[in-house]
This record gives structure tokens, sequence and C-alpha cells, in this order.
């Protein structure tokens, strides 16, 4: 290589990312686990009338799904910049006005968390909604479908690493170029996006099933990668690094 | 790369030495010192030995493609159904069952097995007469409208209606393939096709079975042709030469010169003066088929040719004498656009209608008083005619006939003659059992095949005994006959069709296993040999080559020998397993060279996820259907991970260019998409955008402007990756900047000019238009391969030297400048260094592209710059994240032209075949041209592609590098093992599902595609991009020396 620029310099000084840990109390172990049941009863309960309908089903179960989504990471997870996740705390990291406050009980954790589900819907959403639709989703029909599939997998995939990353641009660049260590928050983001993939592959299908319909696969494919990706995330493959050579 | 860093400190003198001798050859390396006399007698060799190392590389792929075309030969010949031709015909003196009663058999005068009806026929064939075209419109939701198709030829079922007992109109199904040539030896012989006739369409060839028009010929009957040529290819020799007139068939664009023809030499025959020069008239008129291949059925061309042919028949009714037959009919039908091949319902629904002035059809039931609404009621199969025919005239019916009479032309005109029609059906039936027999003993076949039709036969003979013992048989008991005997045909043709559904299995598998070894032989030259591949070539290339010649000789030994060896299955399979042996000797000859294939980056895992994906995909149908958006999919997933990939980079500049260009690939990606052309599969989850619409094979005005667009854009971006490494240099300028640009203008115009041609806006100036149309494509194809070449093989590198006062120590940093004297104040740099060899060998990328661009209509043009464009951000991506060496490049260069050849209006079925595209430099037929232009036409994208592959480990390596012959082989290697997995996958299932419902329809068209793809490709490859290395490489040299 010819000699070095001074470029990499800033990104050197930055310890490297540990992987989350849950908090460290019976409620948050437990309702680790039983976040992922909950999902599923609420997808299972919704399914039928997603796909009879998908536009107002889904609208539906935005809320319920939020709320699950805010209960997990508030019970469950530090929120960016908190004492538990040390190596995040770091002058240039605290932009955010929510992250100052990170010490003190629930207000400390309810604000981050909806703070979390604000900048998911607001700025995730869309972005994942234009990537649906550059991976073939549907150019000029199904609006509604595909931006509320693009809603529900960014409530799934970044809802959670908003709330322990915060807005980071670095940390934003280690999450996208996968060089996080793996922990059950960003195994799940990627089991979302892993399932939302596989979700395409029974669309073409000639079984004349209604449940093909546009977003419905993508969907149960994102919930059942969410669960999936957490389990293995958080458990098998913890620590460990995605390694691309 | 270079280390411009002085050494920091020196230990002793041998450390000077190296000092030293390093220096110099750096230098020598630069090409600025003066070389010594010893220097130039290396740099010769050195050339030598890269020439004889080029020339083994060509000769091992070709060797390669040798087995590729051996293993897709035995398959094929094992696969594609075939029945043996018998060569027995049928005599007028001796009819298959003894004759009845009063009836003396034996004179053609009379009627050689049953008394005749007519004295002389007239059989007209309207190509691609789809049934629907012939009945009145009726709308099926209360919203539609007529189409430019409907209602346009309402001769027929007029007198269908009016005298039912002068004329009838009916379904007319034909057996796919639905392409003339095959329809025509299933009109006149009364046989099934098989699929090997389907690819000697191009060359038809005489037919040698009995057929009606050698009948015909025999009873010494004159018989005038008029119209379409391919019934002197069918018939040498038959046809009355003073009275005949034949015509070209294959110029789809000229919709009135055989139709004016056929016309102006009917009409005086039918004069009753001169009438008695003729018995039958067998005309055929292609304006219909050639509108439909031209605009498509819903276009206001078709609706003034269907209305002209009215009129035509309307005057033969006229002129028709009491004794003359008049058949009218369809070979095929035409699908929604306006082709045919296939074996849709729109393309098998053909009509036929028959009339005469005796008076003397009938209907068995009033229900049936009128013609069928649609195809699906009381359909006639084409094979029918034939005995009909033969019967209506006297004739013998044809010995390998499998049809039956067709009921309303024996019924009677009071349509209660059921003795007449016992009576023909008991004849055809015979001889359908006689014909059954003579090809059991022919073949050996064991009569449990046809338990069934056998017991069926019995059945009729029975109820022919009591008829016979009958003295005054009732009605009842003749229709009781006529139903028995008509059971023992359709029982037969059924059983028929499935016999010759047969499949050698043996060849099958032969062929499957050639494939699949050389597919291993591929992967282990491509992926698992450590080092450069130049070095190992030539004992690969020797040990296979010793192997093939020996494979030939056992193969020909035991073909000879061995009576029951079929000798070219043995020669071809000896040949493959000699081959092989070979090379197994030579892997074990360097198998310390050998290392493990399988993929050991995620990057290697991604090329063979996807790979295996899509073949694993063609087993299913709808995966097969979809192809063209699991690979939009596939595509933006490759994107999604090189943005990922490029997100770890660590330099910012890498990062950045990275992201860039990944991002674009998946947006040009997805803006390729939007041109689509669905398959009828598709349908109703797919909108075509590839022309003006789903019924028309035009492009809309707007599209026009898609190639001026491109021709404006497209340079300037191409120029944009040459200027990034200051590549944009001596002859880049004049080619990419002006040639490429000029042609791509002229391409332009020449659609505009096509399109005004077609859409008749100059009425009074189609000649010169057609005239100057085809002269600007020559002018385009000579720009991009006359003079493309020429600059491709004559231009320097694209270098250029600067000298200039010292400058700021930053831009000594640009890697795409190499700075080589410093002298006081001022330094020389050579602008372009970093990406000579890939800037060069890229133009031949652009030519063809030009080549290319020209064959596409509008969209499929604009979709192939799109691909340009795209390939180009493909070799910033590999090269921004360092994956020159990885499968990936390759594989992803697979997927796009595999993507494109859907975005290029196609479609893995015979229908979508451009054919027009033969005629875009050219006038006529031309050969060996017109099959490839059709070629380029179809498989543009893979082409373009294949070109592209050596560019990915090119671009932007240094000029010295080491073993880059040696890279460009083991990407092309593979390139080719891509398209070797998805032939070998589609060959497989096509096997596999051999008796699948949707075998002829869906797996079949795509095995063929992925058997022609590969065969192209290997071409492609080999001779256009290896072979353009050649060149590449040697202008390089001439600047950087060899060693």
């Amino acid at each position: 290589m010819s000699s070095t620029t001074t470029i990499t310099k800033a990104a050197k000084a930055r310890p490297a990312a540990a992987p989350i840990e849950v908090l460290n109390n019976d409620a948050a172990r437990l309702y680790t686990h039983i976040h992922p049941v909950l999902l599923f009863a609420l997808y299972a309960i919704q399914f039928k009338s997603i796909v009879a309908d998908p536009v107002p089903a889904l609208i539906q179960t935005l809320l319920p799904l939020s709320i699950l989504q805010i209960l997990y990471v508030s019970i469950c997870l530090p929120p960016t910049g908190s004492g538990s996740h040390p190596p995040a705390a770091k002058p240039g990291s605290r932009k955010k006005p929510g992250a100052n406050k990170a010490d003190s009980g629930a207000t400390g954790k309810i604000i981050p968390a909806f703070l979390s589900l604000l900048l998911s819907t607001a700025a995730a959403a869309p972005l994942i909604a234009i990537t649906l639709i550059l991976f073939g989703a549907p150019l000029t029909t199904h609006f509604a479908h595909t931006f509320l599939c693009a809603a529900h997998l960014s409530l799934l995939a970044s809802l959670p690493l908003v709330y322990v990353h915060g807005v980071d641009g670095e940390r934003w660049r280690e999450i996208i170029g996968l060089l996080l260590p793996i922990d059950e928050v960003f195994g799940a983001a990627i089991g979302t996006v892993v399932g939302a993939w596989l979700g395409a592959v029974p669309i073409p299908l000639d079984w004349d099933r209604e449940w093909q319909k546009w977003p419905v696969t993508i969907v149960t494919g994102a919930y059942i990668g969410f669960v999936v990706g957490k389990l293995v995330g958080g458990m098998l493959l913890k620590g460990r690094k995605i390694v691309f050579e | 790369m270079d280390d411009g860093e002085p050494l920091p400190s020196y230990e002793g003198l041998a450390a000077a030495f190296a000092k030293a001798k390093a220096q110099k050859e750096k230098e020598e390396a630069k090409g600025l010192r003066s070389r010594t006399d010893d220097a130039k007698a290396s740099n010769k060799q050195g050339e030598l030995r890269f020439k004889a190392s080029h020339g083994l590389l060509i000769a091992f792929f070709s060797w390669i493609l040798l087995l590729h075309i051996l293993g897709i030969y035995l398959f094929t010949s094992g696969f594609l159904l075939t029945r043996l031709v018998l060569e027995q015909k049928s005599d007028c003196a001796d009819p298959p069952v003894a004759p009845t009663k009063s009836f003396l058999p034996g004179s053609p005068d009379a009627g050689c097995w049953h008394p005749k009806t007519f004295e002389k026929a007239v059989v007209i064939i309207v190509d691609a007469l789809r049934y629907d075209f012939t009945v009145p419109f009726r709308p099926s939701n209360s919203g539609d409208k007529p189409h430019h198709f409907h209602n346009s030829i309402p001769v027929f079922y007029e007198t269908a209606v009016q005298q039912p007992k002068n004329a009838f109109l009916l379904p007319f199904i034909a057996d796919p393939p639905t392409t003339t040539l095959q329809r025509l030896k299933g009109l006149t012989t009364g046989t099934l096709p098989t699929f090997i006739d389907a690819g000697s369409n191009f060359a038809g060839t005489a037919i040698d079975e009995d057929n009606i028009v050698a009948q015909l010929r025999n009873a010494s009957k004159r018989i005038v042709h008029l119209g379409d040529d391919t019934w002197h290819a069918l018939f040498p020799g038959y046809f009355e030469p003073n009275l005949t007139r034949a015509y070209d068939s294959f110029n789809v664009w000229d919709l009135h010169t055989v139709d004016n023809g056929v016309n102006e030499h009917i009409f005086p025959l039918l004069q009753p003066s001169n009438t008695s020069k003729w018995d039958i008239i067998f005309g055929h008129y292609l304006g219909v088929d050639h509108a439909g291949h031209r605009y498509g059925p819903d276009h206001p061309a078709m609706s003034a040719k269907l209305k002209q042919m009215d009129e035509v028949f309307r005057r033969m009714i006229e002129l028709l004498d009491d004794t003359t037959l008049l058949v009218v009919m369809g070979d095929h039908g035409m699908d929604a656009k306006g082709d045919h091949g296939g074996e849709s319902d729109d393309e098998i629904q053909a009509a036929l209608w028959m009339y005469s002035k005796k008076g003397n059809f009938g209907r068995t039931s009033p229900a049936y008083e009128k013609p069928p609404l649609t195809a699906k009621d009381r359909p006639v199969a084409q094979i029918d005619l034939v005995p009909t025919l033969s019967l209506l005239l006297g004739m013998p019916i044809p010995f390998n006939n499998l049809g039956a009479p067709i009921e309303e032309a024996f019924v009677g005109a009071s349509g209660k003659d059921f003795e007449n029609l016992a009576l023909v059906n008991r004849l055809v039936a015979a001889q359908i059992h006689r014909y059954q027999h003579q090809y059991a003993l022919a073949r050996g076949l064991d009569e449990t095949a046809r338990s069934t039709s056998l017991s069926l036969w019995a059945a009729a003979g029975n109820t022919w005994k009591s008829i016979t013992t009958t003295k005054r048989p009732s009605q009842k008991l003749w229709e009781r006959a006529y139903g028995s005997f008509s059971a023992y045909q359709t029982e037969t043709l059924s059983v028929c069709r499935a016999l010759w559904a047969r499949f050698d299995i043996t060849s099958m598998v032969h062929g499957i296993e050639i494939l699949v070894v050389t597919l291993v032989i591929l992967g282990m030259y491509s992926r698992g040999l450590a080092g450069d591949r130049t070095d190992l070539t030539p004992a690969l290339l020797l040990r296979g080559v010793i192997g093939t010649a020996l494979g030939v000789l056992i193969g020909s030994v035991l073909g000879f020998g061995i009576p029951s060896f079929p000798l070219e299955h043995t020669l071809v399979f000896c040949t493959g397993v000699g081959s092989v042996a070979g090379i197994a000797s030579a892997f074990w000859y360097i198998r310390r060279r050998l290392t493990s294939p399988l993929p050991n980056t995620i990057w290697g895992w991604v090329s063979v996820i996807f790979t295996l994906a899509l073949s694993i995909g063609f087993a299913s149908n709808s995966f097969t259907i979809w192809e063209d958006e699991i690979l939009l999919q596939f595509l933006c997933t490759f994107g999604a991970l090189m943005l990922v990939s490029s997100f770890r980079q660590i330099k910012l500049a890498d990062r950045a260019l990275g992201c860039y260009h990944s991002v674009l690939f998946i947006v040009l990606t997805r803006a390729a998409s939007l041109s689509r052309l669905c398959r009828e599969e598709q349908m109703p989850y797919c909108k075509s955008t590839y022309y003006a619409s789903a019924t028309s094979s035009t492009s809309a005005v707007w599209q026009l402007a898609i190639p001026f667009f491109m021709a404006f854009i497209l340079p300037n971006i191409i120029r944009a990756y040459y200027k990034g490494t200051r590549s944009y240099q001596g002859s880049a300028l004049l080619w990419i900047d002006f040639a490429l640009r000029t042609g791509l203008l002229l391409s332009a115009s020449f659609w505009t000019m096509d399109a005004a041609d077609d859409g008749d806006w100059f009425p009074r100036y189609g000649s010169l238009l057609k005239t100057s149309k085809i002269i600007l494509a020559q002018i385009v194809f000579a720009i991009a391969l006359a003079a493309g070449y020429s600059t491709f093989a004559w231009a320097g590198p694209l270098l250029s030297i600067e000298t200039r006062t010292r400058t700021s120590a930053q831009e000594v940093e640009d890697p795409s400048q190499q700075v080589v004297s410093e002298g006081g104040s001022s330094s020389i740099t050579i602008l372009g260094y970093a990406n000579v060899h890939g800037s060069r060998y890229a133009l031949l990328i652009t030519m063809w592209l030009l080549a290319i661009v020209i064959v596409q209509k509008p969209m499929g043009g604009g979709a192939i710059g799109l691909l340009g464009w795209q390939i180009f951000s493909l070799l910033e991506i590999i090269d921004t994240n360092k994956l020159s060496d990885s499968s990936v490049g390759p594989v992803v260069l697979g997927l796009l032209g595999s993507f494109y050849f859907f975005k290029t209006g196609h479609q893995a079925t015979l229908s979508s075949i451009q054919w027009e595209s033969a005629f875009i430099p050219l006038r006529t037929i031309k050969y060996p041209w017109s099959p490839l232009l059709v070629i380029l036409n179809t498989f543009g994208a893979q082409i373009l592609c294949a070109i592209a592959v050596p560019a990915v480990v090119l671009w932007k390596q240094p000029p010295k590098k080491k073993g880059l012959l040696g890279d460009v082989a083991k990407a092309m290697g593979t390139h080719l093992l891509f398209y070797a997995v998805i032939n070998l996958a589609t060959t497989m299932w096509a096997g596999w599902l051999r008796r699948h419902l949707m075998l002829y329809r869906i797996f079949n068209p795509r095995f063929m595609t992925g058997a022609v793809v590969l065969l192209v490709i290997d071409i492609v490859g080999i001779f256009i991009a290896i072979g353009g290395t050649r060149l590449s490489f040697l202008s390089v040299a001439e600047v950087f020396g060899w060693n």
C-alpha cells in the first residue's frame, strides 16, 4: 500500500464496540424471552385480517407493535450512552438531548424509547420503503401496502438499534457495514432483513393462496426473522463478528 | 504498488546494489530507460511467450466448448421427440378393408376407396388466421370494445349461417409447435409433429412420408401452387411449373407482395376458360401473419389486411364452379403480440372453412347450425383435413394419417347420412390400424402399449359385423358403427401422442454425464487451481486432446464394430469419456497445484448461492416464469451487499466511491426493470412496457426519444469513468466522444425512420425511407465493428505524458498518474497509468455496445445503454472493494446478462424471438448474417456482459502486474461456469420433468435457451473477449515491454 493518509486516524481513536448486554435485573432477563412470544402472538392474532385486507390490518397492528417494542427496549436494553454500555460514553456522541439524562429511572428510558420510535418511523421507514421499491415492490401502485410493510420492518429492526446506539454517524456506519459484534439487538435487525428477503420467495409460486399477496409474506418473514435473529444473536453467535473476506 | 519511500538506511554493499538494481528495473518498467540489445531480445521472447500462452488458452476453452456441444447434442438427441418415418405409401387399388356392397374401389376417376364428391379443389391457407378473427365479436364484459382484428373478415361466418348446406366454419386446432413448416407437414401428412422438426425450420427439407400432395400427383392430378415458398422446400417438383408462383416467406416486414402475387395469378385460373388447366390449387397468403409479426393483431393494418382477404374470398365464391371445393384455413393462430411458435390457446386456434356450390354439407344436430362462438366448442384437429380432403377428392388416405373425417363434410345435407359417416370412418380407422401395425413391427413395439386401442378395434369390428348381417341396418346401427370407429381413431391418436413423447433415456443420461463432468473440469480450472493458470494450460490441453483423440478412436471402433451400438451416440459419448479421462490424468499430473474449489469468502459464497438458487428454481414452473423478477432481486441484493462492504472500507475515498456506485448499481437495475415484455403465463400480474401496448409489436412515439437521449448521455457517462483515472486520452477521445456518439445518434435515427415507415407517416416516401434506413443501419455496423476494431487493434494505450513544473506533493499521491522523472523544477508524469489495461480493453465493450444497440428496439436499446453504464459501475465497485480475484464479478456479470435478456424484450419462449431483427441492415435473408443478427438481438445482453468479463480483472491493474492473462482465464472460466451450471440445471429439470404438463410451454423452452446461451457465450467469451485481450495486451506491451 502506498503511504497512509490521515483519514483513518479518527476512526482508530474510537474504542471498539462491545455486544449489547440485556440489563442486569430480573425483569429484563425475563421479559427479553417473553417479548418474542408476545410479538408472535400479536402477529398470529392479526394474521387473518392482514391476509384479508392488508392496509387497515397493518395499520391496526402498528400500535400494539410499537407498544411491545417500546416495552421491550425500555425494560430490557440499555439506552444509548448509558452506563451499562461504557464504550458509547464518548463526549462526541452526546448530541442527543435524551441521552444526557440517561441515568435517571423510568423517564431516562421512556423518553429515548419514544425518540427511537419517532426516528424509526420518520427516518428509517421511508428509507426502507424506498429500498423495498428498489428491490422490486410495485412502483406505481400499492403505496400504502409498501409503506406499511416498511413501517413494520423499521419498528422491528431499527427501533431497538436507535435506542441502544443513538444517532452517532460512525456507529451507524458500523451497523450498515455489519462491523458490530453480534448481540440480540443487532441479530434481531439482521434477522428481520433476512426474513423479509426470504419472504419474497413464495410470492411467485402458482399456489393461488390468499396469503401470497403483497406484502403479507414479507411482513411474516420479517417477524419470524426478528425472533430467530434475536435468539441466535443473543445466544448462539453472541459477540461474534461478521467477516467478509 | 510502488514503494516511493526511500529506504531508511543502507547496511553494506549488498543493500546498495539491490537498491540500484531495483531502481534500474523500475525505470525500465516505466519504459523510459533505453534498453540494451539483451533486453530487446528478452522482450521479444516475452512477446512470443505471451502469444503462445494466449493461443493455448483459446485452444483450451475451445476444447471446453467442444465438450459442451457434445453433451448438449447427446441430451438433445434423446430428449426432443423422435418418430420413425415409415416409407409405405397408400395405394389406390389397395383399400385397408374389404369394400362394401356395390362400390368397386381402385379407380381415381370414381374415387379410390370411397366415391368421390368433388372433381377439383382450391385449398387456401391464410397464414395465422386465428379463429376469433372469423366469428363476430361478442363482448364478455359490458365495457369491452371490438379490437382491430374483430369483425373484419365476416365472409366465413356469414356464408356458414346463411347457406349451411354450402359452407361450414369450425375451429381448427394446430398441434404445436405452431410454425408454418411444421403445420404444413401436419396438414398434408396427417401425422403429429415431432419437436426435432422444429430445429429445421430455417431450412425446410422435403417430406418423404406419404402425403396428400404426393397422392394427388400419383393420380396424375395437375397441382398449382401460389404463395409461400416453404411449399417448394417440402414438395420439390410436385407443382405445374408454368402456372406455379412462389414467393419469399421470411420477409415479415412486407405485407403485400405475397398476397398481391397470389391474387394476380389465382383469379385468372378460376375463370371458366382456364379451369381445365388444373385440378388442385394450393394458395398460401402470408399478409395476415406478417401484419401480426410486424404490428400485432390489434392494429389498423391488421384490420385492413383482413378486409382485403374478405373481399378476396367473396370474389372466389362468385367464380367457383359446381364441382370445385373451396377450403380456407389458418395454419396456426397468433398470440397477443402477433407472434407464434408455442402452444398457447391463441397460437393453436386457427379457423377452417369449407365451401362448395353442391350443397351437400350438413350438421348432425340443429344446435350445430351456427359456427361455434369460441374455439373451445366443437373443434376439429388440423390432421383431420388430410382424410377429409382425400376422401372428398377420391384419393387414398395417406399411409401415416391419424386424423378423422370431418363430420360436416360427410353427413349429407340432411344431417342424417350416418351410413356414409360410418363408411368413411371405417376406412380411416382401418388405415390407421394398418399403419399402427406396421409401425409396431418396424419399431419392435409390443402390443401391450396399445391394448386399449386394440380392444376398441375389436369392438368396432363386432359392430360392423352386426351391420353386415342385418338386412336393412337402421340409422341407429350406422350411428353406433360410426361412434365405435371414431372411438378407435381417438384412442389411437392419444396413444400416439404419448408414444411419440418417448425419450431416449440413455442418450439423455449420457449427455447429462458429459455436461456434469465438463462442469467439474471447468470448476476446477477456474476456481480450484493455485497460481497462474496459463502455465498449467499446456499440460491440461495436451492430455485433454490426447484423451479426446483416443475417445474418437475407441468410439468409432465400437460404433462400427458392434452393430447394436448406435454409431453417433457411441462416438459422441466415447469422445466425451476419453476427454474426461485425459483431463483427469492431467489434473493428477498437476495435483500439487490443485486447491479446494469451494468458496472461502463471503463473496465466493454469494456467487455460489445466487447461481444455485437460480438453478434450483428452474425446477419450478413459477420460478422459471418469474426469472426476470428473481434476477432483479438477486442483483439488488448484490448491490446492497456491496453497499455494506463499501461501508467497511477503511479509506474514505474507497468508501465514498464504493457506496456511490453500489447505490447507482441498485438504482440502474431497478430503472432497467421497468422495461418488460410479459410472457403469457405472467398475466395478469405483469404489464408489458416494451412496445406501445400489450397487443402490438411497434414502439410508442415517446419511446423513440430514448435512443436520442442515450446518444447524448451515454458517451459522457463512459467518459467520466475514463476520466476518473485520467485515461481519457489518445484514441478514446475520438472513439467515445465522436464515433460512439455518432453511431448512437444514427441508430436512434434508424429507429425513428423505422417508426415512420411502420406508421406510414410519409406515404409518398415509403421506399426512400426503407432504403435509407437500411443504409443507416449498415453505417452503424461499419462504425461499431470496422472502425471500432481498427481503433481497438491499432490504438496505443490511453496514456498521455505531461511535463510541468513541480507541483504540490498531494498530486503525486494520485495513483492515476505516475511521476517518472523528477529533475530540478519540472517533472514528467504519465497520465492514465493506473488503469492502462482496463481503459484499453474497455474500448471493446463500447464497440460491441454500439453493435448491440442498433439491433434492439428503442426500449431495448435504452436497456443496453443502462447495462453499459452498470458494467462500468460494477468495474468500479469490484475495484474499490478489491474483489478482482473473487468469483463475484464474473458471476454478477452472468446475472446481469440474464437479467437484461428480459429487459431487451425477450422471454424464454419461442414466440418472443424477434425475427424481424434480421432485416435491420439487410433487405433479404442472407446467410450467415441473418441468423447472426437474430442471435445478436436475442442474446445481446449476455454477449455484452461476456465481453466485459476480462475488464473485471484488468480494471485499474498496474501495467506490469504478473499473471494478468491467467486472471483473465480464471474470470472467463468462472463466467462460463455460471452459464454451464444454469444450462446443466435446466437440462436436468427438462429431462426429469419430461412428463410434466408444462414441459413444452416452460421447461423445454428454458432448456433450449440455456443451451443456446451457453454455446453463444462460449464462443463470444473465447473469440471476442479472450481474443480481444490479445490486442489490448500487445498494445500495452508496446509501451511497457513484456518483462
